[in-house]
This record gives structure tokens, sequence and C-alpha cells, in this order.
């Protein structure tokens, strides 16, 4: 969506009036209409008095809004925006976001009682990839991987996506004469309040095997090697991995739980070290999930007959307080 | 707090004054609160003017703290039920109201009018919001407002 800088409107209205040369005229007819009081909203109330109310209309009718008047437009694009909304509502909606096929996506939002489904279209400009994943999540904003070496995050409530490279990595974790890289890569994507900063985390291991880790930053806009010990990892035996961000964490689960030493690895983006925790015994299984459930770091595992049936059971572990998955 | 039998003087942009109870006043509207508190306001002489607040729409913001006031131990639904009939004017009444509370800080009547406002346009076409808040200069050119209707037809 087109939306610049806007002039102020009455400032047009005097230009408007000038080139008429129709002054008097103009004017009048003006005065007519004030005294119909048939006022716009926008000549009535200030600026910050639309911005407050559109502080309150839930995130799902924004997209919408913006398209109301070009004012509205630039209130509801600017950053600041977005960031004071998020304020105002932070535990108002709920969103869920699941892939359908290649090209469309359902939002599920979630606002006390009241459910709301809206089709979306991943920001694949001409056709989709035919690869693209989704590797992570944060205050709303969705993160995909796509082949070859991109990262892209994009806002599914404007439609607005930002593409990140990350070649660099690719490029140094091939082997000579392979075109996939080498080893698996952990994907995070998370929020750093103190730098109001959103970070994209890589774990990946370079073409001698030696384990790395690089981070970019969406404000500065670069890509900086964390010098920080990543675990060996076990049971991560796919190529990407999505990482849950809680609690200012990434969390990973491998792709199985073979034995107890197979574990969730953890990053702490404050202290920027890793740690792992293992699996309660009783959860040695495959495809594993995390969640977050009431405030509290969850394990799901489907069941063993969920192939079978269409209805997926899941076994839901809850480790009882989330700091003693940070320890 | 003020004794409730005391009374203040306001005064509208048509110099016409009204006499309230200053408690009404003072539970409500911050501005006025913090004037009373600091002893800027003389009983005996002042007049609290509100150049940008007309009669009639002053008439309303009083009644609002009044019965506010008066009725604060009702039950929700009652209140509530008073509000919306309260708040059953025309769009422009409703915004000179938005205007004067956010003049007098009167939070409660604020949070009422964001409410309601926000709730004509929740989930409205396009042009039905227009058309509710009477926006005709949409501020778009012609080419971005037929690109917008092209890119998203199911929004007007």
């Amino acid at each position: 969506m087109n939306c610049e800088k806007l002039s102020n409107p009455s400032m047009d209205k005097k230009k408007k009036l000038k080139q008429t040369g129709n002054k008097v005229k103009e004017e009048a007819s003006m005065d007519k209409k004030n005294n119909q009081r048939s006022k716009s909203i926008l000549e009535i109330l200030p600026l910050e008095l639309i911005h407050r109310i559109l502080l309150r209309v839930p995130i799902r009718h924004l997209a919408r809004l913006r398209c109301v008047s070009k004012l509205w437009c630039s209130l509801i694009s600017d950053p600041d925006f977005a960031e004071l909304h998020f304020h105002h509502s932070p535990a108002a909606t709920n969103a869920y976001f699941i892939m359908k096929n290649e090209t469309i996506a359902d939002l599920i939002y979630l606002d006390g009682n009241d459910a709301l489904q809206k089709e979306v279209c991943p920001p694949f400009k001409k056709k989709p990839p035919s690869k693209f994943l989704v590797v992570g999540s944060c205050r709303g904003f969705i993160l995909f991987h796509r082949d070859p070496y991109f990262l892209v995050v994009w806002n599914p409530l404007t439609g607005s996506s930002k593409r990140i490279s990350y070649s660099h990595i690719v490029h140094h974790s091939k082997r000579h004469g392979y075109r996939i890289p080498y080893g698996v890569h952990l994907h995070g994507f998370g929020y750093d309040s103190s730098q109001d900063d959103y970070l994209l985390l890589v774990a990946w291991r370079d073409c001698e095997g030696q384990s790395r880790l690089d981070c970019f930053s969406l404000r500065t806009n670069s890509w900086i090697n964390l010098d920080a010990a990543v675990p060996k990892l076990v049971g991560f035996d796919y190529y990407h991995f999505c990482g849950l961000f809680f609690n200012g964490a990434f969390h990973w689960v491998p792709y199985h739980f073979n034995d107890s030493s197979d574990a969730i690895v953890i990053f702490d983006l404050k202290e920027m070290t890793f740690s792992t925790i293992s699996a309660p015994k009783q959860l040695l299984c495959s495809y594993p999930s995390l969640a977050l459930l009431g405030g509290c770091l969850a394990l799901s595992t489907p069941s063993d007959d969920c192939l079978n049936t269409d209805a997926i059971k899941f076994t839901i572990n809850i480790f009882e307080q989330p700091d003693v998955a940070k320890g | 707090m003020g004794s409730p039998l005391k009374k203040i003087m306001l005064c509208s942009s048509e110099k016409e004054i009204f006499s309230v109870e200053e408690q009404v006043m003072v539970q409500h509207s911050v501005i006025i609160n913090n004037m009373i508190e600091d002893g800027s306001y003389n009983y005996e002489e002042s007049k609290i003017p509100l150049d940008c607040v007309d009669s009639k729409t002053l008439k309303k913001v009083i009644d609002y703290c009044t019965y506010h006031t008066h009725h604060h131990n009702d039950n929700q639904e009652d209140l509530e039920a008073w509000d919306a009939q309260f708040l059953n004017v025309d769009s422009n009444g409703l915004y000179d109201l938005l205007m004067a509370a956010n003049y007098l800080e009167i939070r409660n009547l604020l949070d009422l009018i964001y409410r309601t406002i926000k709730n004509m346009i929740k989930g409205k076409k396009i042009d039905e919001i227009r058309r509710i808040l009477n926006i005709k200069d949409h501020g778009f050119t012609p080419e971005e407002e037929e690109q917008n209707r092209k890119e998203y037809p199911h929004f007007y």
C-alpha cells in the first residue's frame, strides 16, 4: 500500500483555494457546509484523539482501517503505533497461524469466546516457492525459511514483509560438491525488549563440523556472529528447526527423544549462553513439539495410534515452572 | 474532596454559566480536581472558562458526571443502558463530547466514547465507515484508491 508522509490537510485546502482563484465563493460554500454541521471526523478531531481510538481497535480490523483514509493509513503504519497497540492489548488477542497449502494460510484469532478465521497469503510475490517453511513466530510476526538461503519476516495483518539473506551461512556450511548445507540449522525469532529489537538466530555447523551461532538484528539490519558454545545436538537430524521464544530464551526440541541424553536445547538471550534440559523419561518418542500453555512450557507428543486415525491425540506434559527450564 | 454542598461555576464558549455541585466535577474531571486541590479556584469570584466547549455539550457533560456520581452504586447493566442512551447523539455531537471530555480529562467518559466510536467502525466495510464518520476527502489519489480497491476488494 502506498502511504507516504502526509501533508497537512488544511494546507492542501489553502492551496486549492489559491489555485482556483475563487476564494470567496469557496469559503462561502465551506461556511454553508459548516452551518449544516456535516463535518467529517478528520476535520474535527485532533490526530491525537483519532490515534487513541485506533489504538483500541482490535488488531484484526486494522488492516482494513488503513484503507479508510490516507491519514489513518499513516497513523496505523507507523512503527510506534504497532508498539503502542501491542502494549495496549497484549493479552487481548491470541492468534494462531496454520498453513493450509502452499499459497494460503489461516489466521485464527481468539478474543475471549469470539473466534475469527481469516485467510491470508504468505508474502511470496509471484508464485510461491517450492520450498518454504514456517520456522518461528514472535509477537504477531511470522518467520519463514525459504530455499535456498532466505529468511522472511512477515506481518500477516498488514501483509508487509522483509527478506533477509543468510547466504554467508549457507555458503560456509556447504561441503565441496554438495548443494545442500551441512548439518542442521536451528532457527530462532525473538524480541529483545531492552533494545526494542527483533532478533533472528541461526545455530549452524560449518563445513568443518564446527558449531556456530549467528544473529540478525532487525534494528541494525545486520548479522553478527555470537561467541557462544553450541551444545552437541543429539536427535536433531532434520534440516530446519523452529525455536519457541519464551521467557527471554529460545527453545528447540529434537526430532526424536530416543534416549534420555536427547535434550531440549535452550539459548538465553540475556546471558547469551546455551543450556539443555533432558526429556522426562516417560516421553521417549518421536515428533515432540513445544508449546506455551498457561505461561508454562509444555511438551506435546503425538500418541502412538495417531497415524491410524484422523484425530491426532497428544500427550501434553507441562514443565511445572518456566524457571526450571532455564536452570 | 470538596464538600457536597459547594457549587462551582463553569462557563461555556457562549459565556453561559453553569453551576454544578463541586463534588460531581471533582470526582470526574482531573483538571477541575487539580484546580480545586491546588486552591486556584476562588469560590467567591472564579468561573472556570471552557472556551472550546459549547453550552449544549457542556450540559451533556455535566449530566453525565452528575448521573454517574449519584448512581455509581447501580448495577452495571443499568449504567450501561443509561450510557448507551446518553450517547445516542449524531456523530458531531459525539465528537464535541469527545473533545470536551478530553479537555476536562473525564476518563470514564473518554473511554466510553472511544469504545463507542470503535464499535461504530469495527468490522464495517470501508465505504460504510467513511459514510458513518462522514469522511469525504480520504486523501488517497484516485490511483491509490483504485489500487487499494483492486488489492483488497473485500474491504469495500
